[in-house]
């Protein structure tokens, strides 16, 4: 059913919708009576005395937005809609409503298509994607993946368009296949980004924190680090001869390095070595008051201990 | 970078007309190209043939205001104003603002004093609101004025043209770079390695020092059952309590 599309149109995907579309689905398969869970499936093999499959993984679907201009289609954000079991197809009037909300906050976008979950695209999903052909002539169809495969390295999301293939003597639609790439909204990236550096949440160690830090550093070095590396490169070749001299090129390098050295000035080392200072004072007094503060417990323990000892004999205590 | 993309249709526009011409004609055109209010770079008109043709010839001193645009200050033409045809004044403000370039090349702190005598300015506001209105809203500079320490540091210059032997010493100053920024990762890795290796020592210390307490706790509990635990009224039974429970 899926092969490469021909249509030309490239497809932009926003982190928005994936977000979206992972939180619908978890929110929707943790509020399921019974839970489908890692532990639910003991539960219920137990009381039913016969063995019972897990129930199936619910879809669920829902409308994706954005933008469409000339050939790129920008898919922007997306909202849930509910599904009628029994006729297949979307609740229309539900979907109006919700249209009509999302045009008052984004006048600009306009409905390209519809997302669901699942492994793969099916026929029954024919029937959705001909229902919103009215609304959008050329509707998309945004699949995610909801099992976790670690040794996937992609994003376990594949957009659908729809395209009229002879099959048999019979034209039909089918489902072919896009490919599409990330675009990011400065705020998407942050929250990403926020995401994909979650320190773990007990705490760790002050080791584990420490090197989380340094190795975000060490990284961003790095990626620094080869960038010079093509510059220096390419200004090796250029003396070399190997390059054509390019003139406005020379002229940016030039102004970068005017920048450097940019941690040698005397103001820089003065801030930076008074924070330092302050730093390592304060962490020595925080140590003093917890040492103070441990020296005082023992004396104590150590009263309470031999404190009739030196009460009754008269003798003098101990310190 | 935004001001290499301002002057690169002007640029093209520029080389395109002088590949055009020939000999005096040339001389107008490097007239308006050296005073556009917009155009910082020469080098490219200076790799045009026709305007190298110019040496030798009587119209040389155009090609020596060329090169002086590209590589030179405003001191250099106040040097040589003898040899060199006048200016006009749009010509002198775009020097003076090469000028600047070329100064913020070398330090990045400028002091006022060097300032006003590089560029021929008298008083400090004069200085200023040439810094301000010719360099800083033309893009070419960014920086901040301190006019207590009377110094403009510089944080951002537009490359002027290179000169021939500069591409030596930029290329030394990228390896030099380059090692800094290799040495900083290594140092890095180490001292990722370093916690590492902190904090498993603290968690063996800390692990030893419990295992100890368990110890003591355990030969405690047998030691308790010789003492007397409840304290009798006469001293001397407190006493032979105590001690018992020293031992």
């Amino acid at each position: 059913m899926a092969s490469s599309s021909s249509s030309g149109l490239t497809f932009k995907l926003h982190p928005l919708v994936i977000v979206n579309i992972s939180d619908h689905y978890t929110r929707v398969k943790s509020q399921m009576h019974p839970p489908i869970g890692p532990y639910a499936n003991d539960n219920s093999n137990g009381t039913d005395g016969a063995t019972s499959l897990p129930p199936p993984v619910p879809r669920v679907y829902g409308c994706v937005i954005g933008i469409q201009r000339g050939r790129t289609v920008e898919i922007f954000n997306s909202f849930e809609l509910l599904y009628d079991p029994s006729t297949h197809s979307l609740d229309r009037s539900f979907l109006e409503k919700k249209q009509d909300l999302y045009k008052k906050v984004f006048p600009n976008f306009y409905i390209l298509g519809w997302y669901s979950t699942g492994s793969d695209a099916q026929e029954s999903d024919m029937h959705i994607h001909k229902a919103l052909m009215d609304i959008n002539e050329s509707p998309v169809y945004v699949l995610l993946n909801p099992s976790i495969n670690h040794a996937q390295k992609d994003l376990p999301v594949t957009i659908y368009e729809s395209e009229l293939h002879v099959i048999d003597g019979i034209p039909q639609l089918i489902f072919v296949r896009s490919n599409y790439t990330i675009e990011t909204v400065e705020a998407e990236r942050i929250s990403v980004d926020h995401v994909a550096h979650l320190k773990p949440s007990d705490g760790g160690s002050a080791a584990t924190q420490l090197a989380a830090h340094l190795t975000g550093i060490h990284s961003a070095i790095k990626m620094l680090n080869s960038r010079i590396r093509v510059l220096h490169y390419y200004l090796l070749a250029m003396q070399k001869g190997d390059i054509l001299c390019e003139n406005s090129l020379l002229r940016q390098v030039s102004s970068l390095l005017r920048r450097l050295p940019a941690i040698e000035s005397e103001k820089f080392q003065d801030d930076f070595l008074m924070e330092y200072n302050d730093t390592l004072l304060i962490t020595y007094l925080a140590m003093f008051t917890n040492c103070s503060s441990t020296m005082n417990e023992l004396v104590d323990k150590f009263n309470t201990a031999y404190d009739r000892h030196s009460r009754r004999g008269g003798r003098t205590a101990f310190m | 970078m935004d001001i290499e993309q301002k002057q690169a249709d002007l640029i093209d526009h520029f080389v395109k007309q002088a590949s055009a011409l020939q000999g005096s004609a040339l001389c107008p055109l490097i007239a308006e190209a050296t005073s556009n209010t917009s155009l910082f770079a020469f080098s490219e008109i200076l790799a045009i043939p026709s305007v190298l043709q110019l040496e030798g010839t009587s119209n040389s001193v155009y090609l020596d205001v060329l090169r002086l645009f590209a590589h030179g200050t405003w001191s250099d033409y106040k040097r040589n104003a003898g040899c060199l045809p006048q200016l006009v004044p749009e010509q002198v403000l775009k020097l003076k603002q090469l000028t600047v370039l070329t100064l913020a090349e070398t330090n990045k702190v400028l002091p006022y004093d060097q300032l006003m005598q590089e560029l021929d300015v008298t008083n400090v506001r004069e200085l200023e609101d040439f810094l301000i209105n010719e360099c800083m809203y033309a893009g070419i500079v960014r920086g901040k004025l301190d006019q207590l320490r009377r110094c403009f540091e510089v944080q951002f210059a537009a490359g002027r043209d290179l000169r021939p032997g500069q591409l030596g010493s930029m290329i030394h100053t990228l390896s030099n770079w380059l090692a800094t920024s290799d040495n900083l990762l290594m140092s890095i890795q180490e001292k990722i390695k370093w916690a590492d290796s902190m904090s498993e020592l603290d968690k063996k210390h800390r692990k030893e020092v419990e295992d100890r307490v368990e110890e003591v706790k355990k030969s405690l509990s047998l030691k308790k059952l010789q003492t007397v635990s409840r304290p009798t009224l006469t001293s001397e039974g407190m006493r032979r309590s105590t001690l018992n429970l020293v031992e």
